[in-house]
């Protein structure tokens, strides 16, 4: 997969030369490094969904395509938008990390429960890293990517006919999650030593 | 759909005091009713934004969770659900509702007043048919999402931006799902659209009885 097929425009308008200000009292979390750290883990995570639903939309079909291939295309969104901002910033992307889903994509039952574990995954991940965030147009675009995410999980959960609290709803609000919980999560499924040595960034 | 063309520009918002109605429209930088608040917004004025302090923000979200949490309790009540719809939209009622208890609870702890429930009118028709409120709900939720989006950013204390993000997650779940049970794109972007104080006046405002 090549990364830069992604970059098909800036969805996040963070000005070149950002200047980010000493970090704001509350901006200590611990873990998540710069935003540009930041960004990378959250650039991780949206190319395991991207990817995971290219090779998965195949199985299905009607509304439930129509709205896999949307919840695709924003993943793409988003690897666009956070490349194009860590470029901004000076930084580097990471590269997009070999994937296998092993059994997962082999029926519409498995692809969506996957689909639906990993947005939930997601979007909490996006949770956790929001109060380490010190830019604050980073901040917004990232709590719109969340957002987004929770829209996924949502549609998800319903294309499955899950139950709707605890199943499309998680409740009045969510809960955040660490960083090291969604790296294990998503360990088993990289193939390769490709990602973990792409940057420091992300510590697999 | 903006919710003055469903509402047909009828007051939906009754404050319980004089004092709670200047605060609302003290948001908007604003101190007006009626029609003065409304074109004071369509003619493109600009308040200048301060730095609100996080109760008020706090207050200001409370108010529109007030409308949600009320919207629901009525719109249930009509009866107009059944099976799927109705197992989906209680929940909802639920969380709105659990909204207004936390984000009260939120303004006492940090020493504020929250502002008292305000009462709400609806025009008749509103419930009049599962359609009718469904696409009524989804007007508010698309509102809600872009309120929070528009005061993420603004809070201060980092306990409180992330409540408030949670929170607006929640209601995107909710706009989601009331787009799927009305025909309409649960995906409308990538990302969340956010709206300042103003541009949720100038839809909520129309509505406010003076």
């Amino acid at each position: 997969m090549d990364r830069r097929s992604f970059v098909k425009g800036t969805l996040v308008a963070v000005p070149g030369a950002v200047v980010l200000q000493s970090a704001p009292a509350w901006a200590q979390s611990p873990g998540y490094g710069s935003d540009i750290d930041i960004l990378n883990y959250a650039l991780v995570a949206e190319y395991f969904l991207s990817e995971f639903y290219r090779r998965g939309k195949v199985q299905m079909s009607g509304k439930g395509a129509r709205y896999i291939q949307s919840i695709g295309d924003d993943e793409d969104g988003h690897i666009a938008a956070i490349t194009q901002t860590i470029q901004n910033l000076g930084g580097s992307p990471v590269q997009a990390p070999g994937l296998d889903y092993g059994k997962a994509l082999t029926s519409q039952s498995t692809f969506l429960e996957f689909a639906l574990r990993f947005e939930n995954l997601f979007a909490r991940a996006y949770l956790g890293a929001a109060p380490a965030i010190q830019n604050k147009e980073i901040l917004q675009a990232a709590a719109g990517i969340y957002g987004v995410e929770e829209r996924h999980a949502a549609i998800v959960a319903q294309l499955l006919g899950r139950e709707p609290e605890g199943g499309v709803y998680v409740g009045a609000v969510n809960e955040p999650t660490d960083k090291a919980t969604v790296l294990k999560a998503i360990e088993p499924y990289l193939k390769g030593a490709k990602a973990a040595t792409s940057g420091a960034a992300v510590t697999l | 759909m903006a919710a003055g063309q469903l509402f047909d520009g009828e007051p939906v918002i009754e404050f319980s005091s004089d004092r709670d109605r200047r605060t609302f429209l003290k948001w908007a930088g604003i101190i007006g009713v009626g029609s003065t608040l409304t074109v004071l917004l369509r003619s493109g004025y600009v308040a200048a934004q301060t730095e609100d302090d996080d109760i008020d923000i706090l207050n200001y979200v409370l108010t529109l969770e007030y409308l949600e949490a009320d919207f629901y309790e009525r719109g249930l009540g009509a009866d107009r659900l059944s099976g799927r719809d109705l197992a989906l939209v209680e929940p909802i009622g639920a969380h709105e509702r659990a909204h207004v208890s936390l984000i009260t609870s939120t303004v006492e702890k940090l020493g504020g007043t929250p502002v008292e429930q305000p009462s709400f009118n609806y025009p008749s028709g509103t419930f009049g048919s599962r359609d009718k409120f469904l696409q009524a709900a989804y007007t508010f939720e698309a509102l809600g999402v872009t309120a929070y989006h528009g005061q993420v950013t603004n809070f201060q204390n980092g306990e409180l931006l992330a409540a408030a993000a949670t929170i607006a997650g929640t209601e995107s779940r909710h706009a989601a799902i009331l787009a799927d049970l009305t025909g309409q794109n649960p995906f409308p972007r990538p990302l969340e659209k956010q709206a300042s104080r103003n541009q949720v006046l100038q839809t909520a405002g129309k509505f406010i009885r003076g």
